[in-house]
Order: structure tokens, then C-alpha cells, then sequence
């Protein structure tokens, strides 16, 4: 998908050779592109979420959420986390947003942790009632670090974490140059393709626009991403 | 959790204990509830959303602490023996008392409690009625006159004469050089009924978390029913609810939320309410166990005849 959204960006910016924008160049806006659209789909997913409450979506292929959901799950993991202290994990470094923790000891599944927040924690450990309990543990996060409670979840392989990663980088790759311009190859090592699926082209190509036009201050090629991208949202 | 096998609930497949699973079908277990709940009742489409689990969880083991208060009358005992310190420690799950008996000659004989004090602390005191204090500053304690009257069975009625009561198997009518029925004179008449039988008395001292009997019962062997409040002193994993009162625990919960969420309207909180009320009430009527066959049996026995 990668090399036909670059294709269709330097089709309409690329004019007399104006609007040329390298590879390098390229690769920088996708990713931020890319990472625009993938932040979108959380809020477009709590939008229809409300539309859903309001009443005003369908099933069946009407179920916009559902697309959304199959979507965000694409970026889904579940890996173990690293033990950095007693009952301290780390998250991996490519994580979004933390979906589950789940906590086992000695190899068995005994719960998925709770959130809590840090200004409740130390209540929440001294209640008598609600204390995290094996069956009912709860975690705090510290920058990419996880404390899990109760403390006795403190095996190597005691905690596991389903969650949402960044989408990876992507990469428009070449390895020789025809004509004065960089030919595509995707054999290279370091080739990523955008993770979205091939529905969201025409968003890149819109936002990818965007970022094109400020960079060589055509402010027309702007304004008309930014129409267009308007026009799909409100499609949507 | 997973339907068990009839040889797992029966044997525990041979794990120790292996009664473990005996009746257990009866019962939801708290985790199961709390599950349920957040699958069933909390949710982007449900009147309850984006709540912390552990609110949840606070609210689902105060219902199950209320049905244990209310309706739920499982009733736990413990058997003890009661030494020279006349005190009955009260189980750690203790939250009320049902019955006390004497178990004595293998015969179990239900105790009165005396609503008459029966402990009291005591501050030492010298000859110029003024207290002593420790390193803390805090008055030092002695036994209270009474503690130890009531320890060495020199604690007397109100009203008997005790040290006019004649010994009524003497067959005869003198009492230390006088007549018997001189025995009552001066005696308080009328009787103190809670104390008026030949077993023991017994005073809760809630606070101290004893049961203080009086001298009689010493070395006895004293059995305790009472009730808790369900929570199997912390351990989650024991704590459960019976099926009949199941849909009931969700109401209760489902109401704390929202009764305690801003900006949800009043209707929405009445009905909730009306539900755990209705709820409750059913599952009080179910645990009464009115079987219509029971019903005809006693309707029967109305009509008959006694020859």
C-alpha cells in the first residue's frame, strides 16, 4: 500500500517537478500520518460507542463499531512483561495503551489486575473489604513501569499484559535510482508497509498532502487535503 | 466456573479434602458474581458503566454481609471449653449470637443470658481515692470486686436473702439454729427471671469480645451459635452466596452505583431500588422453604381426628 499512497502523493503535489518530495522526507510524514489516523480510531470508536447508546446505528454491516474494534485489534499483543523489582514489570517499549494485566502464580491464572490510580492505592491496600486480592489484584503504573498488588504476585513469569502497540514505522524503500528518481523495492531489509488497513489509503494520502504542503509552502495543495480529508470524516 | 463431573464433586478426584465440592453447587462464588456483573451489568449499553472493579466488589460483599445479617441465617457453631477465667473468646467471624448452651452429661441445656452487669474494669485506686498511672500515662487496672465475686461464686441476687437460704434436702426445719421460714425475712420477694434456673448465666461483653459466665461454669464445655457476616475472615476465595439470593446481589449492587452516581435520574434510582427490595423479599420467601407439599400435610393434619 505504501508505494501507490506515495505514488498518489507525488501525482498531485509532485507538479513540474514543484512538489518533489524525497523518500527520506516521505517515510517522516507517513509516520506521523500514520499516527494520526491510528489516534483517530480510538475517538471514532467512543463516538460510535455513543451513537450505539443513542440508538442511532445498525448491525449487521451497519455496525461501524465493529469495524473500528477489528481495526484496533489488529495492534493487539499479549506478552509477558520483565520483572524489574519484586512486583514491579516493565511494559514493553512499543506499547499504546495498557488493555489487560492478567496475574498467575506458579503457573496458574488467577485474575486480571485492576487500574488504580495512584491517589487511591494506599486506601485501597488498607480497606478491609476491597484490598487487591489474588483473585481481585489491582496494578499502579509508574512511566512504563507496572506495580502489581498484592505483592505476592512476584514470579518472573507472573504477569502478562495484553495491549495495544504503536503501529509500527512505515518505510518507502529503493535500491537503485532510474531516470533521477529512487525506484521502489520492497525486498529491502527495512521495508514496512503502513499497518491500517488498505481502506485508510485515501486518509494517508490526505494527510500525508497536508504535511507535504506546509513543508514546500504550497498552501493550495493544504487546503485541499484538508477538504478532502473533511469530507471523508464526514462520510463517516 | 465450569460445570464439575460427578466423580470430582463426589471424590475431589482424590485431592484432599475431598468433601471439598459437597454441596457446592448451591452456592456462586464471589469471583463468579463479580464476573458476571461486570459482563452482564456494566458496560457501554448498561445503566452502570466505566466503574472501578473494586466499587463493584465493595458493594457485592456488603450485600452478601447484609443477607448474612438478614436473611440468610446460616448459622455457624463452636464448642469450647470454659476455664477458671470464666471468659468465652468470641469466634474471630463473630457479628451476632443465636443460642449459648451447656453441654453437659452429653446433654445440650440452653443458657439465659443475665442482662445484669456482670464485668466491669477497674482503676486502682489509693486510700485518698485518686488514681495511678503507668509509664503512658494511662490508670492502671486492677479486677473489679465484681469480676472476682462473680469468679469465686460469692456474687449474690438481688433477690435472694443468700445467706438466709436453707438447704431444701436437710429434712429438717432448722437452718443454723433457727427456723427455715425465718429464711426469707428480709429477703427481696419476686423472682429475676433470667437467672431463676439451675444452669449458668452468661453476659456478652461486646466490646472486651468475651463471653463472661458466671462461677458455674467453670470447666464446663459451652457451645456457641451465631452468626457472621459471610466474608470467611478475608479469604475471597471462600466467600459465596447461595443461588436463591444470586439475582439479588446484582440488584444491590446495580442500586449502591447508581444511587450514589451524579446526575443519574431519580426514576432510574427508585427502579433499581424497587428491584433490590422486590429481590430481597423474594428470596427471603424462597429460603422459608413454603413447599405446597408441606403446606397440605399441616392443612391434613388440621382435620384430624384425635381418638
Amino acid at each position: 500500500m505504501i508505494n501507490s499512497v506515495r505514488n498518489t502523493v507525488l501525482a498531485i503535489i509532485n507538479k513540474n517537478n514543484y512538489g518533489y518530495i524525497s523518500p527520506a522526507d516521505f517515510n517522516l510524514f507517513a509516520k506521523q500520518a500514520q499516527l494520526d489516523i491510528f489516534d483517530e480510531y480510538f475517538y471514532n470508536y467512543n463516538r460510535q460507542v455513543n451513537e450505539e447508546n443513542a440508538r442511532v446505528s445498525g448491525t449487521g454491516y451497519a455496525d461501524i463499531k465493529k469495524g473500528y474494534e477489528e481495526v484496533i485489534d489488529t495492534f493487539s499483543v499479549t506478552a509477558q512483561l520483565t520483572q524489574d523489582a519484586t512486583n514491579v514489570y516493565t511494559m514493553p517499549t512499543d506499547y499504546y495503551l495498557i488493555n489487560k494485566i492478567l496475574c498467575s502464580s506458579g503457573g496458574t491464572f488467577k485474575g486480571e489486575a485492576e487500574r488504580v490510580s495512584q491517589s487511591k492505592i494506599t486506601l485501597l491496600n488498607g480497606s478491609l473489604l476491597t484490598a487487591p486480592s489474588t483473585n481481585f489484584p489491582a496494578y499502579t503504573q509508574q512511566a512504563s513501569k507496572v506495580t502489581v498488588f498484592p505483592d505476592t504476585f512476584n514470579g518472573a513469569n507472573d504477569i502478562e499484559a495484553q495491549y495495544i502497540r504503536y503501529p509500527l514505522d512505515p518505510k518507502w524503500t529503493f535500491s537503485t535510482i532510474a531516470g533521477g528518481a529512487p525506484v521502489f523495492d520492497q525486498s529491502q531489509a527495512d521495508y514496512q508497509d503502513f499497518e491500517l488497513p488498505a481502506d485508510d489509503s485515501n486518509n494517508l494520502v490526505d494527510k500525508i498532502l497536508q504535511y507535504a504542503g506546509i513543508s514546500v509552502r504550497e498552501g493550495d495543495i493544504y487546503k485541499f487535503a484538508s477538504v478532502e480529508e473533511e469530507k471523508e470524516n464526514k462520510q463517516e | 466456573m465450569a460445570y464439575i463431573d460427578q466423580k470430582k464433586y463426589y471424590t475431589n478426584d482424590a485431592v484432599t479434602p475431598t468433601n471439598a465440592n459437597w454441596g457446592s453447587y448451591q452456592y456462586v462464588s464471589l469471583k463468579d458474581i463479580i464476573s458476571n456483573f461486570l459482563l452482564m451489568y456494566q458496560g457501554n449499553h448498561h445503566l452502570v458503566n466505566n466503574v472501578n472493579r473494586y466499587k463493584i466488589l465493595f458493594h457485592a460483599k456488603r450485600a452478601i454481609q447484609e443477607l448474612n445479617y438478614d436473611a440468610f441465617k446460616i448459622i455457624k457453631s463452636l464448642q469450647l471449653t470454659i476455664y477458671d477465667d470464666l471468659k468465652f473468646v468470641l469466634p474471630p467471624d463473630f457479628v451476632n449470637w443465636v443460642k449459648l448452651s451447656l453441654f453437659k452429661n452429653n446433654v445440650i441445656r440452653d443458657l439465659i443470658e443475665n442482662v445484669q452487669v456482670q464485668s466491669a474494669t477497674s482503676f486502682l485506686q489509693t486510700a485518698s481515692a485518686s488514681f495511678t498511672y503507668d509509664a503512658d500515662d494511662n490508670a492502671t487496672t486492677e479486677e473489679s470486686a465484681l469480676d472476682t465475686a462473680r469468679k469465686n461464686g460469692s456474687l449474690k441476687s438481688v433477690y435472694l436473702r443468700n445467706e438466709g437460704e436453707a438447704d431444701n434436702n436437710s429434712g429438717s426445719f432448722d437452718f443454723d439454729g433457727d427456723d427455715i421460714y425465718n429464711s426469707r425475712i428480709g429477703a427481696r420477694y419476686g423472682l429475676n427471671t433470667e437467672t431463676a434456673n439451675f444452669n449458668p448465666t452468661f453476659t456478652i461483653d461486646r466490646k472486651a469480645g468475651v463471653i463472661n459466665f458466671d462461677s458455674t461454669m467453670a470447666n464446663q464445655s459451652c457451645i456457641l451459635q451465631y452468626i457472621s457476616d459471610g466474608m470467611e475472615n478475608g479469604n475471597d476465595d471462600a466467600v459465596s452466596v447461595n443461588k436463591l439470593f444470586e439475582e439479588y446481589v446484582y440488584a444491590a449492587i446495580k442500586y449502591a452505583l447508581l444511587n450514589n452516581k451524579f446526575g443519574v435520574q431519580e426514576y432510574i434510582v427508585n427502579r433499581a431500588r424497587k428491584d433490590k427490595s422486590s429481590l430481597l423479599r423474594n428470596a427471603k420467601i424462597r429460603l422459608s422453604n413454603i413447599h405446597p407439599s408441606r403446606l397440605l400435610m399441616n392443612l391434613r393434619g388440621e382435620n384430624k381426628w384425635i381418638k
